[in-house]
């Protein structure tokens, strides 16, 4: 293994580097947005905790029928929306602490797509579950 | 290092030949406090409760997809492995919850002293042991009721 | 991926042991990080065996009386021995805090000593802050207004607006917060810490500076402002009891409050 013999690659001035490339004049929807995610979830997800113990252990035909009432299915649209945008913003901010050089923005597309897709999947889910409902009338 | 300290890193001897600074040690020697460790849970138990978040949309998706997919979705759910992820994944849920409300309290701009953060953070454990505690006993009782029903 | 371990260069080994002269009555363990530029080898934990009865109170007098007994050699950064100065901050019993306002009896066991976490170590316990100071410079920490000030006083100011700064004025940069910061550790190429933010907050608190919308606009990144994740090491750690995480929820209120 080659020893690292250090030497003076830098020579910008303090100032200049520490202001680096300026300000990027974002940060703040960002931030709002996960507080604003946050908050919603609260009661989104008290909701759903009520709605596991109906379901838990259901039968496909209780969980259609469950389903398929416009109310119930909104709100799990809802729920499933906005879990999977504050996902997003809370794996994003992780990306951004741990992961620098080459990795990062691969990582960050990464995670767009991953949480669009599995939200993409819950609401066509949902959707479905509305259709078998109405089928079964 | 990638980023601009890496210069910072190159000294010097006393006859004036370059040498590599060693970094002071950080992880490896701060003090865990209660705040430090209650903040990386908060993160760690997000990462958990996507992730749970993720397989509740598989079994949805084996909900609306039909009958056959639906009864092996329920059959891997009522595995005990199934269930023992279940309840992390729901300690994790209610741990998130709670550090996301103590984070809001911060944001809106209450609560900041030191000895309001740490008494705080105690509280933080204890509500979370106690609404999983409580959640947890009540899947189960309702879960064996049904079972009962089932036959 | 950020390195959570030290690099192979920065792992400490075991030093040397002085052991505490005849007769001595109180004796505590200081154990300290050394390395020199000219040593050939890796950072060691040196141990000082000290009689704690024979020397003042506070950390920096046992280490002062380390240098001047025992270790000449032994290296840190010291001044005003009363902590307004800043210099003597260090790593003690693994919080960082000034060593002339650590009591040698709030702490149990041996007296581990180390420099302030991730950051370059010129010598022993004396690590390089050029970057902090850097920072601590491109947020303009003066005075900035357009109105000229009055010919024959000083800019007024009610009661009110001055007590906006209490707790704000009082830093005096030892920069012990910014390096609890782990956000600081992974990202303090770009992020600004808890020290250099209260500082522009002191400056945007402060109703004779004209120019609040400029020092917000310079600090609405991603990094410099929104690493901050509230982790609060920064105000546990303060040795001058101040609430940088608290400056910085202002901060991040007010650029809220613009763009609502």
């Amino acid at each position: 293994m080659n020893a690292y013999e250090p030497h003076v690659d830098v020579m910008r001035s303090h100032l200049g580097r520490v202001r680096g490339l300026g300000v990027g004049h974002s940060g703040a929807e960002h931030w709002w947005g996960e507080r604003a995610s946050s908050v919603v979830l609260l009661p989104l997800s008290t909701w759903f905790v009520v709605q596991m113990f109906r379901l838990g252990g259901a039968s496909r035909a209780d969980v259609i029928k469950w389903g398929g009432k416009p109310i119930n299915a909104t709100l799990l649209i809802a729920l499933i929306i906005t879990t999977f945008y504050h996902a997003r913003l809370g794996l994003q901010v992780i990306v951004d602490d741990y992961v620098h050089g080459h990795a990062y923005l691969p990582m960050r597309l990464l995670i767009k797509l991953g949480t669009f897709l599995l939200g993409l999947l819950g609401v066509i889910s949902v959707v479905k579950l509305v259709i078998a409902h109405d089928s079964t009338k | 290092m990638q980023d601009v300290r890496k210069a910072l890193y190159v000294g010097s001897r006393s006859d004036g030949t370059l040498v590599q600074r060693p970094m002071s040690p950080h992880l490896q020697i701060y003090r865990r406090r209660l705040s430090m460790i209650l903040s990386i849970s908060n993160r760690i138990t997000g990462v958990i409760a996507t992730g749970g978040a993720a397989l509740g949309i598989f079994w949805l998706n084996a909900a609306a997809k039909g009958e056959k997919s639906y009864t092996t979705a329920s059959k891997v759910a009522r595995n005990p492995l199934s269930r023992l992820v279940l309840f992390g994944w729901i300690v994790s849920v209610v741990y998130h919850t709670v550090g996301g409300i103590r984070h809001l309290i911060w944001d809106s701009g209450h609560r900041f002293d030191k000895e309001e953060v740490n008494k705080d953070g105690e509280v933080a454990v204890r509500v979370t042991v106690g609404v999983s505690v409580v959640l947890t006993a009540l899947l189960c009782l309702v879960g064996r009721r049904r079972a009962k029903k089932r036959g | 991926m950020v390195e959570l371990r030290l690099p192979h260069n920065s792992t400490i080994g075991v030093g040397k042991t002085v052991l505490a002269p005849e007769g001595a009555k109180n004796v505590r363990t200081f154990r300290i990080y050394r390395w020199s530029p000219d040593d050939d080898r890796n950072p060691v934990m040196d141990s000082y065996e000290v009689d704690v009865d024979v020397i003042g109170p506070m950390v920096l007098d046992a280490i002062i009386h380390i240098k001047n007994e025992i270790d000449s050699t032994l290296t840190f950064r010291r001044s005003c021995r009363e902590g307004i100065c800043g210099s003597c901050a260090m790593n003690i019993d693994g919080e960082n805090t000034l060593a002339c306002l650590k009591p040698i009896k709030s702490i149990e066991g041996d007296i581990k000593i180390y420099p302030l976490p991730h950051m370059p170590v010129v010598k022993d316990l004396v690590t390089n802050l050029d970057g902090a100071y850097a920072q601590l410079r491109s947020i303009q920490p003066w005075m900035k207004a357009d109105t000229a000030p009055p010919p024959d006083k000083e800019r007024l100011q009610s009661q009110k607006e001055r007590s906006k700064l209490d707790g704000l004025w009082e830093c005096i940069l030892c920069f012990c917060c910014t390096t609890s910061c782990p956000s600081y550790w992974w990202n303090g190429d770009r992020y600004l810490g808890p020290s250099v933010l209260l500082a522009a907050y002191r400056w945007i608190a402060d109703s004779r500076d004209e120019h609040t919308g400029e020092r917000l606009d310079g600090l609405e990144d991603t990094f410099k402002l929104y690493a901050c994740r509230t982790i609060m090491n920064c105000t546990q750690t303060c040795p001058k009891g101040l609430n940088p995480a608290k400056a910085i929820g202002h901060i991040k209120e007010l650029q809220l409050a613009r763009k609502l």
